[in-house]
Parts: C-alpha cells; structure tokens; sequence
C-alpha cells in the first residue's frame, strides 16, 4: 500500500480525490475481485487519458481487497523501458531468474507467475501500459490466456492515445478484445454535474471549469484546491499554483524526483542530503507517495509539472547527480542507470550502461529493448575501434532481426562491412555478408540472398577464415535447396560437412547434416523424414534451438507440400508452441504461414483466413506471406465471396522476387484456379504456365506441386504434358481416374481435392456428389461454378444451391473452436476440456454451443460418432 | 526521545561475518545522520534469522525511514514502555 511521504498515517489517494461518474466502472472491478476470490479469474483494461482517475479507481478497488491479496506494479517513463520492469518490482513474488546477468527463459518465467499467483485469490495491478516492455507483454498474455483458471483479478491501465499499432501493448489488447474472461473499459471525461460537484465548495462556475480542463478529473480537482487564483490555462499551471510556498531548496529536491521517473531509491536520499524535515515539508503538497523503495509522484501529470520547471540545461546536472549517486546502490540496473547517463550527456558511461542493459534485455528475451539498447549505445559510442563497433551493429542488427525489422538489421550489417575491412578481419566480414545473406532471403530476395552469401564465401576462402567457408557454404547450399538445385546442394552441404569435421565444429556439422536431410526429403528419399527428425533431436540436445527450429520449418512445409497433412497437423501442435517458448519469431511467422495452407487443404476456411491474417498483419518476413496472401484470396473464392483480385498482382511480384520453383508452382496454381472460376483467361497461366510445366515438373520435389497445376490446367482445357513424373493422386485424376483420385485425398484428409475429383468425373451421378461436397463444404463458390457447368451441358439433375450448410463440417471454426472440437471429438466433458486449455467450464460451454451451432449438430455425442468424417481424429 | 525495539527478519543472520557487520552498521550511521533529526542507535543483537535493534527517535515512522533509507527491513516496531533490571529490584532492608 502507498503511503504519503513523511508521515505514519496512510493517507490514500482515494480520500483526495473524489470518485464521479466511476460507478459501472469499479462495478466491474469489484466483479472481477470477487471472481478471483471464488477462484474464478478474469481480467480488465481500464484505458483513459492522463488525469482520468485511473489510479483513482483501482486504489478504490484496492481498498476493498480484504479477501485476496493485493499485487500492485507499474510501468516506467524511461527513454526504454526496462525489460520485465513490473515483474521485476513485484518482489512478493519471489521470481528466480530476475537478477542481472542470470539466465532466464521467457516461458519458465510465464510458468512462475502463472504458479505464484494460482496459489491464493490475487488483485495484480500493472499500470501505466504504454509504458510497458515487450517481454512483460508476453508474461502478461500468458496470463491472459488462462486467466479464467487462476483465483485472479488482473487489472491493467493504459493511456489508450498513447498505444499506437507498432506498441508491443497492442498484441494484449488485441487478446483483451478477443478472448473469454477479459474487458476493456474506457474512461470518459466527467460531465459538468460532475465537476460542479468537485467545486461545491467555491464560487467557480462549473461549465467554465468544465471547458477549461475538458471534463479531465484530476485537473478539475486541482482548479478546486486553489479557487482564489485566476483559472489555469492548463495542468501544469494548476499544479504548479499551489507550489508557490515551497522554497526554492525543496522546489529542487522536487525537480531531483522529477528527473528520476521510475522511482527515486529511499537508499539514495543519504547521498542526496535528503533529510526527513524536507520529506515532511514536500508532503504538504500532496504531490508525492511512497512505493515499497522509493519516492515517486502521485500523478504523471504533476511529475511533468514540475518537469517542465527545470531549466535549460538543468536536466543534464540533475540526471548527472542522480547517476552519480546510483551508481552506489545496490542492485544497480543498467537501464536506469543508462537513462540518467543520456540524460547527463556522459556519452562512455551512456554506451557502457547500455549496452548491459541490452545484453540483459536480449537474455530476458525483449528483443525490443535489447534493440532500443545497442542503438543507444551506438550513438554514444567514442571509440576509435572499428571491431567495437562492428560488434555492436551486429548485436543490434541481430535484435532487430528478432523483432522482423528485417530492412534495418540489413542496413545495420552492410554498415559494419568497411568497418571489418579497416579491421582486416575476413572472418569478421563474412560472418556480416552471411548474414546479409540470410536476411535478404527472408526478406523475399533470393537474388541478392544468393550474391551476398556468395561474396561470403569468396571472403572465406582465405585460409586463415576457412570455418567462415564451411558456414558460407551451409547457407549457399540452403538458398540452392530453396530453388530446387538439389545437385549443387549437396555439393555444398559435403564442403560444409567437411570444413565441420576439420575445425570439429559440432554445430556446423548438425547444419550441414539437418540441411542435406531436409534435401533429401525434398526429393521424396527414404528415410529423409525421419533422418531430419533426428536432427532436430540432436539440434535439441545442443542446445541449438533456433536451427531445431528451422529443421521444424521444413518438415512442415514439406508435410503439407507432398500431401502428409496429418503429419503436418501433429508436427505444428509441437513445433509452434516450440517456437514461443524458445522465442523464435522468424519461425513462428513461417510455420503460420505454413498452417495456414495446411487449413486450406483441409477446408478449415476460418481457420485459414485466421492464421493468414496473423502473419500478414505482423512485419514478420515477406517470404512467409506468399501462402497466407493466396489463402486470402483463395478461401473467399471458394466461398463465393467477395475476392479482390488486384492482390493476385501483388503476390505475382513477390513469387518474381522469390523465383524458386515451388514457390513459382503454388500461385501459377492458384491463379488457375481463379481463371477457372472467373472464366477469364490469364496469360501467366494460359501462355507460361502451360509452357513451363514440363520444365517445372522436372524439377526434383516438384511432383506436387506441378501436379496441382497439371489438374487445374486440364479443368481449363489447356494442354498438359508430363504426366508421368507427378505424384500420384495427380496421375490418376489426369489418367480419368476421378473415383480412385477422390480415395486417395479423402484418406489424406483433403476434402476439398477431393470433392473436386468427384466433380472433375464423367459421370453426372459423381459430379453432383462433388458438388454436395463442395456444399457442405462452405465452398458455394466453387460449387455454383459447377452448377453453371452442368446446367449449360444440359443436365437436368444439378442440385440447388443450398440454403445453409447441408453437412456438418468445421470450415468455419476458427483456431481455438478446432482445437475445442478435437477434445470433444474425443469425448472430453467441459470441465475436463476447461482444465486443459486454461479455461472456464462455462467458457469451455460457450464454446462447445458455438461449435455445435456452426457445424450443424444437435449434440457433443454427434460429434464424437461423426469425429472421422468431420477431420477431428 | 522514544525508545524502540525494531525486528528485522534476515535470512541467516546469525552467519553475519564481522566484516559484513561493520558495512551494516556503517550503511545504519550514514542513514541516521542523513535524517536531520534527532536520532540515536542504541545497540543491536544477532539471534538466529533476526536482528534486534534498539533505537531511540521521536516516533516510529521516523524509525522506518531510517530503515528504508538503509535499504534494513523493519518487519515489526515497538516502542519501549518500561525499562527494568536488577538494579530494579527493592534494596534490601537490613
């Protein structure tokens, strides 16, 4: 609990302030405390400008916590915020792994909290959001999502103004508005009634008051404690009209707190020469309290108050004396004291407290910060060391690849390019065009990807670099797998593997291995899968958990090129979850991506559209967007929906950039499938598509997806050669035989395909099958392509577009609704399902009625019995 | 001035080595003379996971800011009603 300054007597803010027109509001917050104390939790967002009455609300809140116990952290207004800040503050707890330069997994910490706070009904405060670090976001979402399993009341406070679309904050809020047991509130202005009532005791006219201070309630409230003076323009006069007796030696120690905005340490105020007769003093101006350490300001808007009274030039000696005096108090935390060191202009002390702020973050796992760190330290950085510097571009640079600022981390590293070459330092120079490489790879650029790990390997090919040549090598022979060029791959791969062997570079030599699997597996070879299975074992037991990571990536992309879609399904329930806890975005991003093309083999539309949309909306890299931007414009098609066509332009030019072979293949098929739709004839797939196909067929790995495009192109007529190097259930659509085609994808789990070969056969009883399927698919759009077919053949029987889904089918669930749907296809009760998805048994209800209803079955039992048919096994 | 006995609950005190005592005490004196008002460390005493202080300030908010300021926890205060010892005891007629 806050205490003022100086005195015994707990005086809460509460008293101060008037609480109007808040009465829904802490409704709500009580709601939520008295769910956490019979164990069931939730979750609020009180979102509100500064002045709002926030705070107001949740010590109110906090004073009725009798029953449970309170938690209360906030963020800070330091230039970068420091990484898992509120958790760190909130000692209660007890988290191991919180102190500097301890290692600290992301999701062990996640189980910590969830552990610590399942023990007793909790009130956790965090305020302050737009402050917040990436990585308490994550802790926080990982609450969130089981928050209705936890005795918890989870309140949050942000100014909602201040939360732009690239704030890490909003992926939270994304989750607060989609998920079960989480509200948003939004704080309104007060109406003139309200502020009238704060001025009871003065002669002030309530609707000046009003317009001059906008309904904001903590000015409102400062006008009323001095209603002699004439009105104040603003908050800061208001605020500063009754500091007029505070001397100028106490109006100092004021600007001194005002320059700390975490907190001013109580073990600091010695050095200070910050006696308790002053704190007393200060006390009266009710402009501060005490946290559990320290000195803070009441409100944020008094702190800036008293801010903008520092004179120019005044800041840099204040932040100077404050550095000083932390930099004696245990523990020290580099990212304040790197904030105060900006602040005093001391440039050495700014880049050395930075950059271990950064290489905590980056521990911490808040790439984010870990970023906004190694730039601060860049910036102060005076050394004539070209190795320094190169060092610490490349850390940033790293960092921003984690964040999937992929254009800033390729600049980055091209900048430490001639600082290598002043360093002479081949190693040093390849390792940067390497990575280079990489990045212009993710970033859809094969073309450059390739030049620049091409040039690495040049430079590495001095012997002094020669381990340089065997990871140079690695990444060639990967770009040359990416593009099909299986032979020139394994020439690399065995180079790398030999340079591994020579250095006994055990991580190199799992590259190489895990990268020849992943070739192998490409061209279909026995016992690929399971060779790179192993690999990714072993990458596991390394330690080396991004390259597991990648090996995860290629499986399942494969899985789902070469039509193993279970395989993919189970291997993506491990390996995506796999890639949150170790942290790996640039994975999580590609198998997305991934799982979105999974969902539309298997007619998940919404599911689809769901992941789909997740990547296309992060920053994520270009060269996983390629399947989610065909997804959204195939789903829709297929619905029968609207379709914006112009995208098709758009993705054609990313497949240029990426120019591999099954890449070119996937939307060559796409865009055969909405020339076949549309009736209206493409070039690329009428001219190029139809001239490629044999060369692209030829190409190893390419038995898929050239047989996807062959079965379109036949459906629009054109010619198609190569039959016989196409995988199977192609071969046999081509060769007629539509019945067995059909088979073959109904046991892949591909109902789509596979009521298109009913529709593709001869006879009018198969076709009108196909097209029922395609029905009870949700696929009206394809379904009436076919109705307009038959009928203008002149069949007679064509069925009618049905009204609704005629069959059950989970099309339109979405992520979470399938994952639902599997346990009830396995015959879980609600509570039994709630326990394992973090979730409310009443939750776990909804969800199951919201199923039933989309799928069309009257009962959880129709599910179980029809789980096969319905893909649920 | 009041008198106040302050417990601090310190994992392993009693492990305490006499180097580590003196930077505490030192820490405690910096923190009293920054206080600006009257205070006065009496003595302490080391017993298993605790610390008991005797200290003498006017009240004991001024008590916990000495300990804030030392970064010492104060988990329990009390002021000192009454103070006795042999030399208490009636003399003896003779």
């Amino acid at each position: 609990m806050r205490k003022s300054v100086g005195s015994l007597e707990a005086r809460t803010y509460t008293e101060a302030v008037q609480l109007l027109e808040r009465e829904n509001e802490l409704a709500a917050l009580r709601a939520a405390l008295d769910g956490a104390v019979q164990g069931q939790g939730s979750g609020i967002a009180l979102a509100g400008d500064s002045g709002f009455g926030k705070s107001t609300l949740i010590e109110a809140l906090c004073a009725d916590a009798t029953a449970a116990r309170v938690l209360r952290t906030q963020c800070d207004p330091l230039d970068t915020p420091r990484p898992l800040g509120p958790f760190r503050d909130l000692r209660q707890l007890e988290l191991v792994g919180l102190q500097r330069r301890e290692d600290l997994l992301l999701s062990d910490l996640c189980e910590q909290v969830y552990a610590a706070l399942s023990t007793e009904p909790t009130v956790l405060v965090v305020e302050d959001l737009h402050w917040v670090d990436a990585a308490s976001i994550d802790v926080l979402r990982f609450l969130a999502r089981r928050i209705e399993s936890m005795p918890l009341a989870l309140i949050v406070s942000y100014r909602d103004r201040e939360i732009d679309p690239r704030h890490s904050a909003r992926r939270l809020l994304g989750d607060i508005a989609s998920l079960d047991g989480l509200t948003q509130l939004t704080l309104k202005p007060l109406s003139v009634e309200s502020v009238g009532r704060l001025l009871e005791d003065t002669d002030l006219e309530p609707a000046r008051v009003h317009a001059i201070t906008g309904g904001n309630p903590f000015f409102a409230a400062e006008v009323a404690k001095e209603p002699d003076l004439p009105l104040p323009n603003s908050v800061r006069d208001a605020v500063l009209a009754h500091l007029s007796d505070v001397t100028s030696h106490d109006f100092e120690v004021l600007q001194l707190i005002a320059t700390a905005p975490d907190r001013l340490d109580d073990r600091a105020l010695p050095l200070l020469g910050v006696d308790l007769p002053t704190l007393r003093r200060l006390d009266a101006t009710s402009l501060l309290s005490r946290t559990g350490d320290g000195i803070v300001f009441r409100h944020e808007l008094a702190r800036q108050a008293i801010e903008t009274t520092i004179p120019p030039g005044g800041s840099s000696r204040l932040h100077a004396v404050l550095l000083d005096v932390l930099e004696q108090v245990e523990t020290r935390d580099p990212a304040v004291l790197s904030h105060h060191a900006v602040g005093a202009r001391d440039g050495a002390r700014a880049t050395r407290y930075a950059r271990m702020a950064a290489e905590d973050a980056a521990r911490a796992g808040a790439h984010t910060e870990a970023a906004a760190f190694f730039a601060t330290a860049l910036e102060h950085l005076d050394s004539q060391d070209p190795r320094e510097r190169a060092a610490l571009l490349l850390q940033l640079s790293y960092q921003q690849y984690m964040t999937s600022r992929l254009v800033e981390a390729i600049d980055n590293v091209r900048a430490t390019f001639p600082l290598w070459e002043r360093a002479d330092d081949p190693a040093g120079l390849a390792a940067a065009h390497e990575a280079v490489a990489l990045y212009e790879y993710y970033s859809a650029r094969r073309h450059q990807a390739e030049t620049y790990s091409g040039r690495a390997a040049e430079i590495a090919a001095a012997p002094a670099a020669s381990l340089a040549l065997g990871t140079a090598r690695a990444l060639q022979g990967y770009l040359a797998m990416m593009r099909s060029e299986i032979d020139q791959a394994r020439e690399f791969f065995a180079e790398s593997t030999q340079v591994a062997a020579q250095h006994h570079d055990g991580l190199l030599s799992l590259k190489s291995g895990l990268f020849h699997a992943t070739t192998e597996l490409v061209c279909e070879e026995d016992g690929a899968r399971t060779s790179l299975l192993d690999h990714i074992d072993a990458a596991r037991d390394g330690g080396w958990d991004e390259l597991a990571s990648t090996g995860y990536s290629q499986i399942a992309n494969l899985d789902v090129e070469h039509g193993r879609f279970r395989a993919a399904e189970n291997l993506l329930q491990l390996s995506i979850p796999f890639t949150v806890e170790r942290d790996i975005p640039i994975c999580r991003h590609w198998q997305t991506a991934v799982r979105s093309r999974l969902h539309l083999h298997q007619g998940h539309w919404s599911a689809a559209l769901e992941d789909a949309e997740e990547v296309l909306s992060s920053e994520g890299m270009p060269l996983a967007k390629l399947w989610p931007h065909l997804v959204n414009v195939l789903v829709p098609l297929r619905r029968g929906e609207e379709v914006d066509l112009h995208a098709l332009d758009e993705i054609w030019a990313l497949a240029d950039r990426i120019d591999e072979p099954l890449r070119r293949l996937g939307v060559l098929t796409a865009l055969a499938e909405v020339s076949w739709m549309t009736e209206r004839t493409d070039e690329r797939v009428a001219g190029l598509a139809v001239d490629q196909l044999p060369t692209l067929a030829a190409q190893p790995g390419a038995a898929w997806g050239a047989g996807q495009l062959a079965v379109w192109l036949r459906r629009l007529e054109l010619p198609v050669d190569a039959l016989d190097q196409l995988a199977e259930p192609f071969r046999l659509a081509l060769e007629g035989r539509h019945a067995d085609a059909a088979r073959w994808w109904n046991l892949a789990g591909d109902p789509f395909a596979e009521a298109m070969s009913w529709a593709d056969s001869a006879g009018s009883e198969e076709r009108v099958r196909g097209i029922r399927l395609l029905d009870g698919l949700g696929a009206i759009g394809t379904a009436d392509r076919h109705r307009v077919v038959m009928r203008a053949e002149g069949h007679a029987a064509v069925p009618q577009r049905p009204r609704e889904s005629t069959r059950a089918n989970p099309a339109g669930l979405t992520n979470r609704q399938l994952e639902v749907a599997k346990l009830v296809a396995r015959g879980l009760s609600n509570a039994e399902i709630a326990s394992r998805l973090y979730i409310s048994p009443k939750t776990a209800d909804h969800h199951v009625s919201a199923i039933l209803a989309k799928i069309g079955l009257p009962t959880r039992r129709a599910v179980v019995v029809q789980a096969a048919e319905l893909g649920l096994v | 001035m009041k008198r106040f006995i302050i417990e601090r609950e310190i994992e392993n005190a009693g492990d305490l080595t006499t180097e580590q005592l003196a930077g505490i005490a030192q820490t405690s004196n910096e923190a009293v003379a920054s206080l600006g008002v009257p205070y006065t460390w009496v003595n302490s005493y080391v017993a298993g996971d605790k610390i008991y202080c005797v200290h003498e300030a006017e009240d004991a908010e001024t008590i916990l800011e000495h300990a804030r300021r030392g970064g010492f926890p104060a988990n329990k205060v009390t002021e000192v009603a009454n103070e006795f010892g042999p030399q208490s005891a009636p003399a003896p007629v003779s």
